[in-house]
């Protein structure tokens, strides 16, 4: 048992980081600069777990969740969670849309420019199928794009371990946006004065911020031990991750909210980006929402 | 990073759960402190006997010496075996000895270690007091120099266990006009001791587990003194480390236990229909998953460093409100069964009732977060 990064994983994170505050700062989160994803596809994202011989890095799911995470702190494309699965468990080349079940028979294509192909996203088993998504619109993450396509059955992913690679991705996003809420509540508590000092000073905001990273190290935890539960093929791999999913949600729920209430009136503007981490929760958090049925065993 | 276990470790795991198997006494522990007295001492004694006393303690003073790892592995096969609580022996074993252990003259260490192993001896701390709980370095009791002794005054409150303890681990202030951490002395007192009087407190669940300690006049040698006068903040704190590492292991499993049972009963009553009831235990159910997991890599830190892991305080606090909920979960499914609840009840709502200590003691949960706040996120400071 180690549940330590090391120095790989910590190099590989870092690295991560550091090429994101460059490339996609949060403060440009929501234009996606040009040529964005074929330089996230140059840095190998998408294939980490793919094995060598189909031209991934042979990488396993705790170093893929750890730089995923990184990679939703900056509200990096929705579309590299489904890619990174078709490719695990197609041979789909391509970029790939998350889709979602619209309810009325079409699906919600999330991140479809550019995209011919979408992951279609159901508890019991994944589907890819073809798009071919009109002009895109705006989803309540402004960050991601949506298109309505036409509902398909699509060529089914067999396995239930797919399903729980999706999970565990969209765990570690959700981790991310959790993350960056804390941040950015906690460099502001620290700027903003009032009554005369720092407001990160009185209880009231300390708590906050206090409450955000114990979510967060409660997230991250179990994203490691999911990542390693799905990695080591452990009989209760699915527990593990479905936890781990409904952990990182909530805490990146909690997390945007109280992001905005620390704030203040700033965070009710646009203009700031307050209001990003939420939202990106929120749209994760209607993708497969984990049900209590697995985690009651 | 890998969850798997080596098979040497899973050999020791399985070493661990063929003793406790054998030896964990099939009665339940006593409630009072008192009836329990002789339970405890008891399971100590049988715990020193096969080796598995101060499974963190060197063994040159007579500990098992395990690593982190192994001491995970055998507090959770511990708790897995239902194996209880050492009671009236946590003091000792927890934290007076590895305090004198770090801070003790040879000769100190040569008389108490032994019988605190043994179970021979029982140990109290004495640090709260009425006008020092949170604010711990608010310390009023003194210890004046007169000769080769400390004449002790004042008075200890919160003292788990102070009416069975034969030795108590007592911070003082022995530098007159002393202020805040500077002028206090850790010393080991003699419970038994003339000008001592304990006074045993009822909880609010009916338990009588901890009491004031009041000292007229208490002459303690000062060859008790532990790491010498003036320093007792700094040998105090020497082994807080303890217990936020590895010291909330069994607990952890136990209330992933506790959950599972909760879980069963809600099935048996039906109450797992309701959509509410079987989301919240889900929640907990994955929150007890991750709070072993934050332990896992604390652990694994602590293992690289030799320090725990900078979010020990996190774990702290989450464990302690987790706790909490669980708690109440527990009550809620009770029903109308709540209202015969009376003193000396075990169950649930005595452990509810109970529990509330979880967010107070050794730093209430706002402590904790003042902690977070400003050591772990680098906010200032209030003032």
């Amino acid at each position: 048992m180690d549940l330590h990064p090391g120095d790989e994983i910590e190099t590989l994170r870092s690295a991560t980081a550091e090429w994101l505050a460059g490339r996609l700062p949060l403060a440009a989160a929501r234009r996606s600069p040009p040529g964005l994803w074929d330089e996230l596809e140059a840095m190998g994202w998408p294939v980490m777990t793919l094995a060598e011989d189909r031209g991934g890095l042979a990488l396993d799911h705790a170093s893929e969740a750890v730089v995923f995470a990184e990679l939703g702190r900056h509200l990096a494309p929705l579309a590299m969670v489904a890619t990174a699965v078709a490719r695990r468990w197609t041979l789909l080349p391509a970029k790939c849309a998350l889709a979602i079940p619209a309810g009325d028979g079409a699906l919600r294509a999330l991140d479809p420019e550019g995209a011919d192909v979408a992951l279609v996203a159901r508890a019991d088993e994944l589907a890819t199928v073809e798009i071919s998504p009109g002009p895109a619109r705006a989803t309540i993450d402004l960050t991601t794009l949506q298109a309505r396509v036409p509902g398909a059955p699509g060529a089914p992913i067999a396995g239930q371990k797919a399903v729980l690679h999706l999970r565990l991705l969209l765990a570690a996003y959700a981790l991310g946006a959790a993350d960056a809420a804390r941040d950015m509540a906690v460099d502001y508590a620290k700027l903003r004065v009032q009554f005369g000092q720092p407001i990160g000073a009185f209880q009231a905001i300390k708590h906050i911020c206090a409450d955000m990273a114990v979510g967060c190290a409660v997230a991250r935890s179990q994203l490691y031990y999911a990542a390693c539960a799905l990695g080591e093929d452990a009989a209760d791999a699915a527990f593990h991750v479905l936890a781990a999913h409904m952990l990182a949600l909530r805490a990146a729920l909690a997390n945007g909210r109280a992001n905005i209430q620390v704030h203040g009136g700033i965070g009710m503007t646009d203009e700031a980006q307050a209001h990003l981490p939420l939202k990106r929760a929120h749209l994760l958090g209607r993708i497969i929402p984990p049900g209590a049925g697995i985690l009651l065993g | 990073m890998r969850i798997a276990f080596t098979p040497e470790q899973q050999a020791f795991r399985a070493t661990c759960r063929v003793w406790l198997g054998e030896n964990v006494p099939a009665e339940p522990r006593p409630l009072d402190a008192l009836d329990a007295l002789p339970f405890d001492t008891a399971w100590q004694r049988r715990l020193f006997d096969a080796g598995w006393a101060g499974i963190n303690w060197p063994r040159e003073y007579g500990g098992r010496g395990l690593s982190l790892i192994e001491q995970v592995i055998w507090l959770e096969e511990y708790a897995r075996a239902n194996a209880p609580w050492i009671g009236a022996n946590f003091v000792g074993v927890n934290h007076g000895g590895p305090t004198l252990i770090a801070n003790a003259s040879e000769e100190q260490k040569a008389f108490h270690l032994p019988r605190i192993l043994k179970g021979e001896a029982i140990w109290c701390q004495g640090f709260s007091e009425p006008g020092a709980g949170s604010d711990l370095a608010a310390i009023r009791t003194t210890g004046r120099i007169e000769g080769d002794h400390l004449i002790v005054n004042g008075s200890k409150i919160w003292t788990s266990f102070a009416h069975v303890a034969d030795w108590q681990e007592l911070v003082l202030r022995t530098e007159p006009g002393s202020q805040r951490h500077a002028g206090l002395s850790w010393v080991i007192c003699d419970m038994h001791a003339p000008g001592i009087t304990v006074r045993p407190i009822r909880k609010i669940n009916g338990q009588t587990e901890f009491c004031e300690v009041f000292y007229d006049d208490v002459r303690v040698p000062l060859g008790n003194v532990v790491g010498g006068l003036g320093n007792g903040w700094k040998v105090a704190m020497s082994t807080l480390g303890f217990e936020r590492g590895t010291g909330f292991i069994a607990d952890q499993v136990r209330i992933g236990i506790e959950v599972d049972e909760l879980i069963a009963t809600a099935r048996a009553s039906g109450a797992i229909a309701n959509q509410a009831i079987a989301g919240d235990l889900a929640l907990l159910r994955a929150e007890v998953a991750a709070l072993r997991a934050m332990t896992y890599r604390n652990i694994s830190e602590a293992a690289r460093t030799g320090q725990p892991g900078a979010e020990s305080s996190l774990i702290r606090l989450f464990t302690s409100e987790l706790n909490q909920r669980v708690d109440r979960m527990a009550v809620d499914l009770l029903g109308d069964d709540i209202i015969d609840f009376a003193y000396g009840d075990p169950g649930p709502v005595s452990e509810y009732l109970r529990g509330f200590a979880h967010t107070i003691a050794g730093g209430t949960a706002q402590v904790q977060r003042n902690i977070i706040g400003e050591r772990l996120l680098g906010l200032p400071r209030g003032r």
